[in-house]
């Protein structure tokens, strides 16, 4: 399938040189390159390299022993969750000797790299900036990363299991995108939603370890040039045809980035779906962590409220992250940071953000389902429609707005 | 040829639907399956459709192209393109190929096109602008087109309405293949 021109057997087997072509046409931060250049290698194994899950307890438990030098823990109800589409996750229980030598038992969540996923990304950046938003925002705890295969066949990270549900009962959106909250938790939930991306934004993230992350410097355009890079670098490598106005979008985005002030942590996921809450309403974990990267505030305010992400209540109203109003969401937010939100900016990041969900539904996610290296192989598949409906947004924005297209 | 290829699909979405979606008792599998119907109910849409719609891809984008190279003339960007076009002329009458080489001939023709846009900036001003001028259209019927292709998996709540894929590709019993506007 798929196979007919030269630039699709290249993406289906990656030649050396074409790996090396294309890193060095899409330059991106070096942690993201090496789980890029990574996957391409994998995917030249075929199906050699789909995940084995068979032995994962004996080797997880191989690897706390040594992790904890505790060769008496029991690891036990090893269970793997069917959510996740960009990551393997297992849900366990480990006893062991805390810090403070009691022996206890604690549910834990194992998060694991497919052989390929609709994003690829490095456990030990998610793990690093976790660790930095203790105490900033709610997260899990992490307590062992490992960003190398060895040890379980893929990289991991080991973080304590949150008791709290991500949608309210009865929903049915997979991913909790396009979801809409009924008026009780929207009333409760949408001002968190809006502080904890403040908290985010605000964070002072010179102070921690990020070894794994590229600084982009104040004034310049370098954290969305890196993003763009990425994306565009993943549309490349695979997408099974062209799309012109992906291509046009593409260029569109290289030509227009805007300047970054004071670049900040940005979550790169922020919406419905990628935060947990309590029985009582409270939020009280910020999770899928793994594209956060250095870069410009608008990136996550445009994702969370775009149209793409949001859902229409009944009075006609659409509603950020099918929560809160996009201007009272905005208007929030300036008020808890003190931000500038640039309108031609925001406009930039819905041209991106649109571009890039559209080339993880029609690119990504299909090279994942055709490599059948996922567990969820039947819904990437039918992701193609929202990724059309991505294009169709890109060039009704652009067109819209009296840009070239 | 029996049993035609809807039927097949048709006693597979029952058979899915009415015997194992009521016998699965794991939200997982649950899940699965509907999406497995969801797919099925697409297929029995669009099966009987895929080689007109390439078929209508390779008139528009060989179109397309035709005048874009008239418009690039004098730009090393569009020698591919030429040599791509020549080869499509040279070939068999698009309509007597298999499937599989339509749907290549034509993922060639897209290749060129999106390596042309790729060096747009390259091209002067006034060149760059009859460029978008040309595309523009072609867009907003490359997304009709793709929308009403996917249509029946739901996902699109985009305020203008979605052509049904029937109308869209055929006009009086026939595959509409628009011609080249003066």
């Amino acid at each position: 399938m798929a196979q007919d021109t030269l630039t699709q057997q290249l993406r289906a087997s990656p030649t050396d040189a074409w790996i090396r072509d294309i890193r060095q046409r899409y330059p991106v931060e070096p942690a993201i390159d090496e789980v890029m250049t990574r996957k391409l290698v994998n995917r030249r194994k075929g199906l050699e390299h789909v995940s084995d899950f068979s032995g994962l307890h004996e080797r997880l438990t191989a690897y706390l022993q040594r992790a904890t030098d505790q060769p008496q823990l029991s690891l036990a109800n090893l269970k793997r969750l069917s959510g996740g589409a960009s990551k393997e996750q297992f849900t366990f229980d480990l006893t062991w000797k805390d810090a403070s030598n009691q022996r206890v038992t604690r549910p834990l969540i194992l998060r694991m790299d497919p052989s390929e996923s609709v994003v690829e990304t490095h456990r030990l950046r998610e793990a690093q900036i976790l660790k930095a938003m203790v105490g900033q925002v709610p997260v899990p705890e992490v307590l062992w990363v490992d960003p190398e295969p060895d040890a379980l066949g893929h990289p991991f990270l080991i973080a304590g299991f949150l008791q709290g549900t991500v949608m309210p009962e009865g929903t049915t959106k997979a991913s909790g995108v396009g979801l809409m909250f009924p008026e009780k938790y929207r009333n409760a939930l949408g001002g968190q939603f809006v502080d904890h991306m403040a908290g985010i934004h605000t964070l002072d993230w010179r102070r921690h370890d990020l070894s794994a992350f590229a600084k982009p410097a104040p004034g310049t355009v370098d954290g969305t040039q890196w993003t763009v890079a990425l994306w565009e670098r993943v549309w490349q490598e695979d997408t099974f045809e062209a799309h012109p106005v992906m291509e046009y979008a593409a260029e569109w985005l290289r030509r227009n980035m805007p300047v970054i002030d004071q670049p900040v942590v940005v979550h790169g996921d922020y919406r419905s779906g990628n935060f947990m809450f309590t029985p009582d309403l409270r939020i009280n974990a910020i999770l899928d962590w793994e594209l956060a990267h250095l870069g410009d505030h608008h990136e996550d305010l445009s994702w969370a409220s775009m149209t793409l992400t949001g859902a229409v209540a009944d009075d006609g109203t659409r509603l950020a992250s099918g929560m809160i109003p996009r201007e009272r969401f905005f208007e929030r937010y300036r008020e808890l940071t003190g931000f500038e939100i640039d309108p031609r900016t925001i406009f930039y990041f819905d041209v991106f953000n649109a571009w890039k969900l559209g080339l993880i539904c029609m690119a990504t996610s299909l090279r994942a389902a055709y490599g059948r290296r996922t567990h969820l192989d039947a819904m990437m598949n039918l992701l193609t429609g929202l990724g059309y409906v991505c294009v169709a947004t890109v060039q009704d924005l652009l067109a819209g707005q009296g840009r070239r297209l | 040829m029996q049993p035609e290829i809807s039927q097949f699909l048709s006693s597979m979405k029952k058979a899915i639907e009415q015997v194992v979606l009521a016998n699965l008792t794991d939200r997982f599998a649950q899940d699965q399956a509907g999406m497995i119907v969801g797919t099925l109910g697409f297929l029995q849409g669009v099966q009987d459709k895929a080689f007109h719609y390439e078929l209508l891809e390779n008139h528009l984008y060989r179109q397309l192209l035709g005048d874009l190279v008239a418009l690039v003339a004098d730009h090393d960007a569009v020698a591919p393109i030429r040599a791509q076009l020549a080869a499509e002329s040279a070939a068999p009458e698009a309509h007597l190929r298999p499937y599989r080489a339509l749907r290549g001939a034509n993922e060639m023709l897209r290749e060129q096109l999106a390596a042309l846009i790729h060096r747009q900036a390259e091209l002067p001003t006034a060149t760059a602008e009859a460029l978008d001028t040309r595309l523009r259209p072609f867009f907003k019927d490359l997304q009709l087109r793709e929308r009403a292709w996917v249509r029946a998996l739901g996902f699109d709540s985009l305020p203008d309405p979605v052509p049904d894929l029937d109308a869209l590709l055929y006009r009086d019993g026939r595959l509409h293949l628009p011609a080249k506007e003066a």
